[in-house]
């Protein structure tokens, strides 16, 4: 069965004609596929540009299955939150080789250097704060997230313990990685509130059209946690490009970011736990950077963008230093 | 004749470093140029990884070449001999008494072990990304 196929027999339309695009940058764990579908007939009749998302050959153990990604921007798109229509989910491999989903091509632009090359968009940085603050108002809506897997000990203890178990499969030791986990174990907090977070919401992972914001993309590693780990993932120094005087995002400074959060969730921002959650942020990255780059020294997935993240690692120690105060 | 006059005809030349700095160089005019916003992409990809190769050949062995020396300080016995041999042995070491605790108290032990732990990663960045700092 093709493409072309499996949206006629989803559908229950005549005619369907699929013009295969190219392939969108930005996915070094997902694949993304410009997709032009012409549908003849039905409620859906007309040209539609949609994206085909599928995993990449090696996934990355925090990376939530596709179905479940599909099913959580269902979730998000019921609760109004600005993502990228989501049309139709595929299990069956025979279709196109591996399973995947569809979803609507929005305009607009998502590459990190170039947003925050644009110079401070507080307008942008206010929406990203309305917008976290639906996705932290989400719950779980009648157990419909109940594949996410559930907060064991406290959101930090929790991270901390996954991350030295990733660490233990590498093949050489990280004393820096090592150090800043030790000082998160010491000073971890007791999170009042669990929420949905997207966990991977920052500049890269939106897209801006017109200068708004047009789509909260990647939902692969959403999961439950505490508010505090999305803000300060957003506003960590790692995700800036190259505005890292920006401090929210690289695109506003972090009071037009705070300011729109705290107003549309009715939270206030604890400042000592976006300090706390910033350095959890770099470590996080460090080891998934780490993750990546095995991708790559494995033969799993030989690919340079893969390798040279690699090389970044020490970027990110470096800010956890700093942030433990050891630099 | 002096030993030194030898080296370079041990080799055709250039060497590796005038080669990826050639390479580099043709790489960056092609860029200026090429149409394809993929290929642009691919050619920074391919100009960042020739600069870190051009860095790490002209050091030392490892970014940080006192590293041994000072895991080896930090590891030595009541006899006088570290307790392992290589440095990755070393710093395994190093990694899991971070872990467990065993740096956790100010004082000179913390110290030094800050240290040790600042010269690697400035060292790396130097390698890797030197323009980070700045």
């Amino acid at each position: 069965m093709g493409l072309a196929e499996f949206i006629r027999d989803i559908t229950g339309v005549e005619s369907v004609e699929v013009e295969e695009g190219l392939l969108l940058p930005g996915g070094a764990i997902q694949k993304n596929q410009a997709l032009t579908v012409t549908i003849g007939d039905g409620n859906l009749e007309g040209t539609h540009e949609m994206v085909l998302r599928c995993e990449a050959s090696a996934k990355l153990s925090e990376s939530q299955p596709l179905k479940h990604q599909f099913k959580l921007l269902e979730i998000a798109q019921r609760a109004t939150i600005t993502v990228p229509r989501p049309y139709w989910f595929c299990g069956d491999s025979s279709v196109i080789g591996q399973p995947f989903f569809l979803m609507e091509r929005i305009k607009g632009e998502s590459l990190g250097n170039r947003i925050t090359r644009n110079g401070p968009q507080p307008a942008i940085a206010a929406e990203l704060g309305r917008e976290l603050a639906k996705i932290h108002a989400i719950g779980n809506l009648g157990d419909q997230l109940n594949f996410l897997e559930a907060i064991k000990v406290s959101p930090a203890l929790d991270a901390i313990t996954k991350y030295r178990r990733y660490l233990d499969e590498l093949p050489e030791p990280h004393p820096v990685i090592e150090w800043t986990l030790r000082w998160l174990e010491r000073k971890a907090p007791t999170s009042d509130e669990i929420v949905l977070c997207h966990r991977d919401f920052r500049t890269g992972n939106y897209m801006v059209h017109s200068k708004r914001l047009t789509g909260i993309l990647d939902w692969e590693f959403a999961g439950w946690g505490d508010p505090h780990e999305d803000i300060a993932w957003f506003c960590a120094r790692c995700w800036r490009f190259s505005a890292p005087e920006q401090k929210a995002g690289g695109i506003a400074d972090r009071q037009s970011f705070y300011h729109a959060y705290e107003k549309h969730s009715g939270r206030s921002i604890d400042h000592q736990q976006i300090n706390y959650w910033e350095t959890m942020a770099h470590t996080r990255w460090a080891i998934i950077a780490l993750q990546q780059s095995m991708r790559h020294r494995s033969k799993e997935e030989p690919n340079l963008e893969l390798a040279l993240i690699g090389r970044r690692l020490a970027e990110l120690e470096y800010e956890c230093l700093k942030l433990t105060g050891v630099l | 004749m002096p030993e030194t006059y030898w080296g370079p005809l041990m080799r055709n030349l250039p060497n590796a470093r005038e080669l990826l700095g050639i390479a580099s160089d043709t790489l960056r005019d092609t860029l200026a140029t090429s149409p394809s916003e993929r290929q642009r992409y691919s050619f920074a990809l391919i100009l960042s990884a020739l600069g870190i190769a051009e860095r790490e050949l002209q050091g030392a062995p490892t970014p940080w070449p006192n590293e041994f020396s000072a895991l080896k300080n930090l590891y030595t016995n009541q006899n006088g001999h570290p307790n392992r041999v290589t440095i990755n042995g070393l710093n395994c070491q190093f990694a899991n008494d971070l872990r467990i605790g065993m740096y956790d108290q100010p004082g000179s032990s913390q110290n030094f072990a800050h240290e040790l732990l600042r010269e690697d990663v400035l060292a790396r960045l130097a390698e890797d990304n030197p323009r980070y700092q700045k």
